[in-house]
């Protein structure tokens, strides 16, 4: 837990402390992760093959190997508010390649669960939803594919939800049974106005 | 000497050189010595008829070791200017079955009379060249080498032009020399078929049984009233977590029981004299105050002595901490350290017993009680030894930053282990010494002392604290549910079989690992928790972890008595204590004092695992000597020139190992050499004020020539 020193607002961010006490450590946090991405995430040993095999890692400020520690050390509040959580692209590089045989993008998933349960989420990633909700794709298609499409002597649109708009109904309905969509209008909403 | 003159005259020439070569005395045919009735070097004959020298000399590139900084062909070329050399050649690795055939070869086809190989330094392969030498038909000794290596090549690197130079010069000097060189004979001396083993930890109970088992009559000598040394102190055994004492203990039974061994427990080293195969030892048997009931048998008490009975215990009225459980039980004045040691010997402590004889009437009838006894002093012979002597905990309090003794919740891990151990002070229950209550979060401090180069602690890793804290974490997990362990560490060295997979598991059971060291450690006064303080490498944040117990892996050192005595057997020790083998990988446990073998962590920390396989290790090399039955001797030994010797007698005093002294011969005093016993050290010679003592392979005129070859020059 932070200890205040009690200065003015300015001076007390620009001195907070910064250590990490046993307290910050949620004990619950690491068997949840573990239970939802069902990988073995208490056995990595740090070793940074993750982030070294990252495409998203030379290009941000984000570690799969931090946040394979803090899933260690139970630091949830850290792991889920920080934004860096984002931006895995779910490449499954480091998953290929992680020596303790760990599968640390579906602990990045996991967390992103959790955060989600939290209402911590960009915009873009409920845009997504709302997308899907409407169209049955994340990236619905568009003119330029299309005439690509063509142009490689393939239908115009793909044989999914945009060549049988009738099953658009069949995923809103999986949608709404985890008030996906709802929650997404609602956070939209509340950020947005 | 007249040699010495007439060679520091000036430039030196053939005709000079086949004067000095007449050396003035010839060693004598070889004599077998037994180790009590040397026969005493005969006086010094000068050589027969005169052959002129015939040198061979042999360049060595040692792949581009030296060839990547030394013109060989030049030094080559240089060589055959030289005088007396008939023949001189170059080979990649002179080392090599080719290179040395080139040796014999041209011992046979030019006639040699001596061999010069530049290469490497004489300690790796002079027995090498001197057996290719014996092999083309020379005395083995009749070999010189020239080291253009270390101390050339690997430091002259960045300057070919004068390590070329400066190899010539080397070569010249070699060729000097081995134009004078003689025919030498190693003596041979007789091996008690003894053996004595300093030390009775794992190891060397593990070289003890060892020797017995090859038959050899071995001494086994303990400090403290029982053997087992630390392994016996320890609750269960990483990797395997095998319970110590129940692997330890049979072994403890089978070397008390070993016919060929005879078990010398609570006595020192105090003096040892002689050389190799022939070593006298005096034994100090400290008074123990109790008898052996061989020892009460000896006395005419029939029946009598000590036969762990323990009725003398319960009436002491001295009660004092117990060593063994690091202070954390009480004993008394008459005690045993725990139930299971070997000798089952009780042992007063005269620093606390205060001779109120209630323990004398309790032990009745068997008299295994002597409260007036004293040290005894007793001899033997032996013909090696084996040094054990083990190690002891750092003192860690030393490193004050982490409260040890000043905090009451910070232990070490010996405590811990006996804080662990179902026989220990609390049956196995860990606890906070400050309270008595169950800990539920620990921390493990490892490198306590270990890899600090500020002084204070240790420089080198300790070798087996990383996977004995594993171990700890384990035991607590096993232990207490619901505890939560955390250990700080720099690296995990987890190197031995299946150590790495021991290290997955304890992590799989729940430890949590934070990298870095602990910087310090503060108590809170009012819980007697202790605050860990350190920076998590990993997560890039400093730390402050409350935790209920901390444990300190502290670095081990060599064991109190280990200075005293290693100096006893002309051992050496490396800058940190720990006893110096002979050659860090290829002769691990020799040492450079012949028949001086080391095992186990009082040569450097060691596991279990090593431990044994060293002390078997020393075992096998020391039972060489005593199978074969008698060793060789380096003929190096110096001789008394007797016309010349006036008698002073000033050499005897000076020698380091006593192997000289004046006899009467033809009505006069002159000076005499124990050859067994002389190290060719070179005093005696280098003081005679009249030229009367002759070194063997370094004699006066051979150095000499070396030098004037080096000053004056010596090409033809
Ligand atoms: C806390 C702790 C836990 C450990 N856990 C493990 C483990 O789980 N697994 C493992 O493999 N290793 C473990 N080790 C290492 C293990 O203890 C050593 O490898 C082993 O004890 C070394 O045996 P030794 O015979 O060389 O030395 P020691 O056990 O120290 O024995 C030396 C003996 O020589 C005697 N002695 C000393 N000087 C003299 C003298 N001058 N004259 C006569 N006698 C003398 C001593 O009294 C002692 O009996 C642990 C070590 C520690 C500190
Ligand atoms: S590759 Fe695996 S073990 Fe290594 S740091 Fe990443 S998750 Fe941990
Ligand atoms: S899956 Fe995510 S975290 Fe893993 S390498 Fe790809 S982008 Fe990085
Ligand atoms: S064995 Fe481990 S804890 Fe011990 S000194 Fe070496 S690295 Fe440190
Ligand atoms: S890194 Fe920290 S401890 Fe080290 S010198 Fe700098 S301020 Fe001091």
């Amino acid at each position: 837990m932070v200890r205040k020193k009690g200065y003015p607002e300015a001076l007390e961010k620009k001195l907070h402390d910064q250590r990490y006490y046993r307290e910050d450590s949620n004990p619950e946090f690491l068997p949840k992760v573990k239970a939802i991405s069902r990988t073995i995430a208490h056995m990595c040993f740090q070793c940074g093959t993750c982030t070294g095999s990252c495409p998203s890692a030379p290009r941000s400020t984000y570690r799969i190997r931090h946040f394979m520690r803090r899933a260690v050390l139970g630091l949830e509040n850290e792991a889920l508010t920080d934004p860096d959580l984002w931006l895995c692209t779910t490449c499954y590089s480091c998953t290929d390649r992680c020596p303790r045989d760990i599968a640390p993008t579906d602990v990045i998933m996991a967390m992103r669960n959790l955060a989600f349960k939290r209402d911590i989420i960009p915009v873009n990633f409920l845009k997504t939803v709302q997308a899907i909700y409407s169209s049955g794709h994340g990236v619905p298609n568009n003119d330029v594919n299309r005439a690509a499409r063509e142009r490689l002597g393939l239908t115009r649109d793909p044989p999914t939800t945009h060549m049988y708009p009738e099953y658009v109904k069949g995923i809103q309905k999986i949608l709404d049974h985890y008030k996906l969509k709802a929650n997404a209008d609602r956070i939209v909403k509340e950020r947005e106005g | 000497m007249a040699e010495k003159k007439k060679a520091s005259t000036k430039k030196t020439e053939a005709k000079k050189q086949e004067v000095k070569h007449e050396a003035p005395v010839k060693q004598e045919a070889p004599v077998k010595m037994e180790a009590k009735t040397q026969a005493p070097a005969k006086v010094p004959v000068t050589t027969g008829p005169k052959v002129k020298p015939r040198i061979g000399v042999f360049i060595c590139h040692c792949g581009t070791n030296i060839a990547g900084s030394i013109d060989i062909k030049a030094v080559e070329a240089y060589a055959k200017t030289l005088p007396y050399v008939v023949h001189a050649d170059n080979y990649q690795y002179i080392c090599s079955t080719p290179g040395q055939k080139k040796i014999t070869d041209a011992i046979k086809e030019q006639k040699l009379t001596g061999t010069v190989v530049a290469a490497c330094s004489p300690r790796l392969h002079e027995p090498t060249f001197r057996t290719a030498t014996k092999e083309g038909g020379l005395n083995p000794f009749r070999f010189e080498m020239a080291n253009i290596r270390e101390q050339n090549a690997w430091v002259h690197m960045h300057d070919k032009e004068a390590a070329t130079e400066k190899a010539k010069d080397a070569v010249r000097i070699a060729v000097a020399k081995a134009s004078l060189l003689q025919d030498l004979t190693p003596k041979t001396v007789s091996v008690e078929k003894a053996a004595m083993v300093v030390g009775a930890g794992i190891a060397g109970m593990q070289a003890a049984l060892d020797l017995a088992a090859a038959g050899i009559k071995t001494y086994l000598i303990e400090k403290s009233p029982s053997i087992g040394g630390r392994m016996s102190q320890l609750d269960k055994t990483f990797p395997t977590l095998d319970c110590s004492q129940c692997i330890l203990t049979p072994k403890m039974v089978d070397v008390g029981r070993s016919p060929n061994i005879e078990l010398m427990t609570y006595c020192d080293v105090e003096s040892v004299e002689g050389f190799i195969g022939n070593f006298d030892v005096t034994i100090r048997k400290k008074a123990r105050g109790v008898l052996s009931m061989p020892e009460a048998e000896a006395k005419g008490i029939v029946g009598g002595g000590c036969n762990g009975c323990g009725d003398c215990e319960p009436v002491c009225p001295v009660i004092k901490p117990n060593p063994f459980e690091m202070g954390m039980k009480p004993r008394k004045a008459i005690y045993i350290y725990h139930p299971q040691v070997v000798p089952l010997l009780y042992t007063i402590d005269w620093d606390s017993c205060v001779k109120c004889g209630l323990c004398v009437t309790a032990c009745g009838e068997k008299k295994a009680i002597d409260l007036e006894q004293k040290d005894e002093f007793v001899k033997v012979k032996v013909g090696t030894a084996i040094l054990a002597t083990g190690f002891d905990l750092f003192p860690i309090e030393k490193k004050t930053e982490w409260g040890y003794k000043t905090y009451e919740n910070v232990v070490t891990s010996l405590e811990f282990e006996r804080l662990i151990c179902a026989s220990g002070p609390t049956s196995g229950h860990l606890i906070r010494p400050s309270d008595g209550e169950t800990p539920k979060r620990v921390a493990f401090v490892l490198c306590a002392g270990s890899r600090d180069n500020a002084g204070i602690g240790k420089p080198y890793c300790s070798r087996f604290c990383c996977m004995y804290s594993l171990k700890h974490a384990h035991q607590i997990y096993e232990k207490i549910p619901g505890v939560a362990s955390y250990l700080f560490y720099m690296d995990i060295r987890s190197f031995g079989k299946m150590y790495e997979e021991f290290y997955y598991r304890i992590q799989d059971e729940g430890a949590k690992f934070i990298r870095g060291r602990v910087a310090n450690i503060l108590e809170d006064p009012a819980t007697k928790n202790l605050h860990v303080y350190a920076d998590d490498t990993l997560l890039n944040r400093p730390v402050d972890m409350e935790v209920d117990l901390v444990v300190l892996a502290a670095a081990v050192q060599p064991g109190w008595d280990t200075d005293r005595t290693r100096k006893l057997f002309g051992v050496s020790c490396s800058s940190d204590g720990w006893l110096l083998e002979a050659h860090p990988k290829l002769n691990p446990c020799g040492t450079t004092t012949a028949g001086v073998f080391i095992a186990g962590v009082c040569q450097g920390p060691k596991d279990i695992p090593d431990t044994v396989s060293s002390a078997e290790g020393a075992a096998s090399a020391a039972s060489i000597p005593i199978h074969k039955g008698e060793v060789e001797l380096e003929p190096y030994f110096a001789m008394c020139i007797e016309e010349k010797c006036a008698g002073c007698g000033m050499c005897v005093n000076l020698c380091p190992y006593s192997a000289l002294a004046l006899v009467e011969k033809d009505g006069r005093k002159v000076m005499e050499v124990t050859e067994a016993k002389c190290k060719g050290c070179g005093t005696c010679g280098g003081f005679c004020p009249g030229g009367a003592i002759w070194m063997n392979h370094f004699a006066t005129p051979q150095i000499v020539a070396q030098i004037d070859a080096f000053f004056l020059g010596g090409e033809r």
